[in-house]
């Protein structure tokens, strides 16, 4: 089921984007490694794009 | 959908080495890549982005790269083999991004001055690809024996090419438009 809560907006657009993908990072700085989750091994972002300028962004998921 | 958008499949220049054969190579595919209607290209040129190296990764993004790979659908990456690797400078440069790859289509084209067209680099550079975020596609350009494929001008030698870019571009154009829509339309279920 696609997930309804994960959103944000285009900063250049303002509309809703497309959560299209979350991806393991792998921590490169001793703040990141404090979050890291242990079992997953990393950092886990989300990532969107816009359906109207294409535009990628992406923030640590909480 | 905005079909009106045109698809943007930039060429990055792997190498800053001086004498380097693999600008023509990457010139061939920019002009090939012109030639398609609805998609828009351009020539980046690794050796003329100043990125520090005293740092790496992310911390150093370089705006107009990330600019460029965040408008790209996909990407080519026209690479000689330093010792049947990739260069560093190419990793480094393409280790300043993330987001702006993420399930965007790449195509890698290999040069070599020798037989085996940069078989090796390119098989390489395949998991960094996949770690990048990018999607690769199942056809390569090798460009063998590059002094033989080009004159020191630039001018093609071998009328091969064309159709062997044509194929390649093929796949990596359908890849980039069916990535886009997936990015711009459907969610990741999580």
């Amino acid at each position: 089921m696609a997930s309804q809560v994960k959103k944000m907006k285009c900063p250049e657009c303002g509309v809703d984007m497309n959560y299209q993908a979350e991806k393991l990072i792998y921590p490169s700085t001793s703040a990141e490694m404090k979050k890291m989750d242990p079992a997953l091994g990393g950092l886990i972002e989300d990532f969107f794009t816009c359906p109207e300028c294409g535009k990628a962004e992406s923030r640590h998921a909480s | 959908m905005d079909v009106e958008r045109p698809l943007f499949i930039p060429v990055i220049l792997g190498t800053a080495r001086k004498g380097r054969m693999s600008l023509h190579a990457a010139r061939l595919m920019e002009s090939e890549i012109a030639k398609r209607p609805g998609v828009e290209t351009e020539l980046i040129d690794i050796s003329r982005m100043p990125l520090p190296v005293d740092d790496a990764g992310e911390a150093i993004k370089h705006p107009e790269f990330s600019e460029k790979m965040n408008r790209a659908d996909g990407l080519v990456i026209i690479s000689p083999e330093y010792n049947h690797g990739y260069s560093g400078l190419l990793k480094h440069v393409l280790d300043s991004c993330l987001k702006e790859y993420i399930h965007k289509a790449v195509g890698i084209a290999g040069v070599s001055a020798g037989p085996f067209g940069g078989t090796r680099v390119i098989q390489n550079m395949l998991p960094v690809m996949r770690e990048l975020g990018l999607v690769t596609i199942f056809w390569d350009v090798n460009f063998s024996s590059v002094g033989k494929v080009f004159d020191e001008a630039g001018k093609l030698l071998d009328d091969a090419f064309p159709r062997r870019i044509s194929k390649f571009l093929n796949e990596l154009v359908w890849m980039a438009r069916t990535l886009r829509y997936g990015r711009e339309y459907i969610a990741v279920e999580s």
